[in-house]
């Protein structure tokens, strides 16, 4: 039987995957990847204590809904300055684009 | 009627597998394309969680959200951030020491670490929940619906915002 | 007896006689499952080409044997198979190979939630609808992977189209399924067939039913819809690398999108299994889908290709407000007790 303990380790790890890659790499379509994974692991999070509960809570459920949504929004405001950011400097590396005017 | 009833404790290591695979190889893969297909893996690998979960709904809601949307402007701003160049040579981890991957490994640890120590005190969840997807409706409604309302202006907001940012200047 | 593992001889054929008869086997493999499938996307692509014939007063494939040219397909795939693949210079290997054989099984996988009879579903998960739109939505991206893995401008430019098309098409596609879910009361496919014992959806819910029919009809890029696949423009859109068995793949992922498409549509719409109980269900589900897809192939034959920026302004303005207003028809309707949210 699958405990609970087994989702949280599974989500822990997950984090570690994307703060590693949040840290790291100068990608920043890779920072990106990096910050999905982070919100998916925390939403993997909220639906191993939905299911766990007792009595179920369905607001974790609800939470998760509203991340899932909230994420979409970030990716795509995320990656319309990204695009602009190239347009202006014609890279994307986030160590060359640490001047914030212009 | 024959079941064919995968034991879920398999379907769990599977997809534990397949998931954090996808995940790293999304971030070493060389071309990000191919970056962007293995997060697309891992995300489907989530949706496989959450249906493991009684949430049937999340699992597809996720794979219309995250695979079907977000992985497609991705998808859309590396083939529009392309440089002509053919390496990507934007990676090179090497010429410093590894404290990114020190420090996530301890921030993984140590979670994993306070999460085991308190193995006993964690819900156990025994009574199996019977979560149906029609209980979704009533507490979205009644009981947040102030997000709810939130949540469409900040999709309306985030729209226009994303248009007016990546409009061409003529 | 069936004994399990078995020991003798006898034992072994009567465990393998227990499990091709066992409800699961049949569902998955004959009726809504592999065989049925793959006959009925074979006739389909016989039909539509005989149809379109009559329609342009010629007389369609004839000559490849059986009645009216009825083996032409087998001949096409014959033919497929044995053509070489050729694979673009700089190409990326693993996408070209890999996204036909996605195509055509995320195809040929919401089938397993479609009902085709009182009995006859592979899969009765609670969120059917949900299932068919996730699995529809996976579509652009794989299109425009495998465009961009041609490494070539036609089909980049091909499969970037296709992309804009299929991505504004979806929304007013689900809205309109909104309406059907009200006046059913469940996200279940078995339950939205049931709950039109009495009346079919598409008598309250028209105006739902024209956003669908004309949003599938972009979706499956099929003419007037057929920018895209602009034959003198764009040789044959996002899979003009597409050679041999690729080919074949892509084609047949094509034809069952547009089998799924109008099964849906029978679900959503047109009652289903629902019939005089003179034949069997399922031979009226699948006559109700067979005229449905007769009745998205006789565009093709008719009218002339959309402009882009009519494409666009219905897409993404005019279908969406039908389709609510329709949403909001339903809930007067439900709301004044006309009907009930499970049919009248």
């Amino acid at each position: 039987m699958v405990s609970l303990t087994s989702y949280l380790i599974v989500s822990a790890a997950l984090l570690g995957i994307g703060v590693y890659g949040l840290s790291v790499k100068r990608n920043a379509i890779r920072i990106l990847f990096a910050v999905e994974i982070i919100v998916n692991a925390a939403n993997l999070n909220f639906a191993a204590f939905t299911r766990y509960m007792n009595p179920p809570q369905v607001s974790g459920q609800v939470i998760v809904f509203y991340s899932i949504a909230a994420a979409a929004m970030e990716a795509a405001v995320g990656l319309a300055l990204i695009l602009v950011a190239f347009r202006l400097n014609s890279t994307i590396d986030v160590r060359k684009l640490n001047k914030l005017k212009g | 009627m024959v079941s064919l009833a995968i034991p879920s404790d398999i379907a769990f290591v599977i997809l534990t597998v397949v998931t954090i695979t996808a995940a790293i190889m999304a971030l070493h893969a060389k071309e990000l394309i191919y970056g962007a297909v293995s997060l697309a893996v891992s995300f489907i690998g989530i949706a496989g969680f959450f249906a493991l979960l009684d949430a049937p709904y999340l699992a597809m809601l996720q794979i219309a959200i995250y695979v079907g949307a977000i992985v497609v402007l991705i998808l859309f701003t590396i083939m529009l951030v392309r440089r002509d160049q053919a390496p990507e040579i934007d990676e090179q981890t090497n010429s410093e020491s590894p404290v990114g991957l020190w420090l996530a490994g301890l921030l993984a640890l140590a979670i994993s670490g306070v999460v085991a120590l308190a193995g006993a005190s964690l819900p156990t969840g025994e009574p199996p929940a019977n979560l149906q997807v029609s209980d979704l409706g009533p507490v979205l409604t009644s009981q947040y619906p102030v997000p709810l309302i939130v949540l469409a202006l900040l999709l309306s907001a985030s729209l226009l915002g994303a248009l007016v940012l990546a409009k061409v200047e003529r | 007896m069936v004994v399990f593992p078995p020991t003798t001889p006898a034992e072994l054929v009567a465990l393998v006689i227990r499990i091709i008869t066992s409800h699961t086997f049949i569902t998955v493999v004959v009726f809504p499952g592999f065989i049925h499938l793959t006959v009925v996307v074979i006739f389909l692509t016989w039909y539509e080409r005989k149809l379109l014939a009559r329609i342009q007063l010629r007389i369609g494939p004839l000559y490849a044997g059986g009645p009216g040219g009825l083996f032409q397909p087998l001949a096409d795939g014959v033919k497929l198979i044995f053509k070489e693949v050729m694979i673009p210079y700089k190409a990326s290997k693993p996408l070209f190979l890999g996204i036909p054989v996605l195509l055509v099984f995320l195809s040929a996988l919401p089938f397993a939630v479609i009902p085709f009879g009182q009995h006859w579903v592979i899969a009765n998960i609670d969120v059917g609808l949900v299932f068919v739109f996730a699995m529809t939505s996976l579509f652009p991206s794989m299109i425009l992977l495998f465009a961009w893995a041609s490494n070539s401008k036609y089909p980049f430019l091909g499969g970037l189209r296709s992309l804009f098309q299929q991505v504004a098409y979806e929304i007013p596609m689900w809205i309109s399924t909104l309406s059907i879910v009200l006046l059913a009361g469940s996200l279940n496919l078995v339950d939205i067939v049931r709950a039109q014992q009495k009346i079919w959806f598409i008598v309250p819910a028209f105006l739902s039913f024209v956003v669908f029919f004309i949003s599938i009809m972009a979706e499956l890029e099929r003419l007037p819809f057929d920018l895209p696949e602009a034959e003198p423009e764009l040789v044959a859109g996002w899979y003009t690398e597409a050679s041999g068995a690729i080919f074949m793949l892509i084609f047949m992922g094509l034809y069952m999108k547009l089998y799924l498409m109008s099964s849906l549509v029978t679900v959503l719409f047109l009652g289903g299994w629902w019939g005089p109980t003179i034949l069997p269900q399922p031979v009226w589900f699948i006559l109700k889908s067979l005229i449905v897809a007769t009745f998205i192939i006789i565009p093709r034959g008719v009218y002339p290709r959309i402009r882009v920026d009519m494409l666009i302004k219905i897409g993404w303005t005019r279908l969406l407000i039908i389709a609510l207003a329709n949403v909001f028809l339903t809930i007067i309707l439900i709301g004044t007790g006309f009907m009930t949210a499970w049919g009248i």
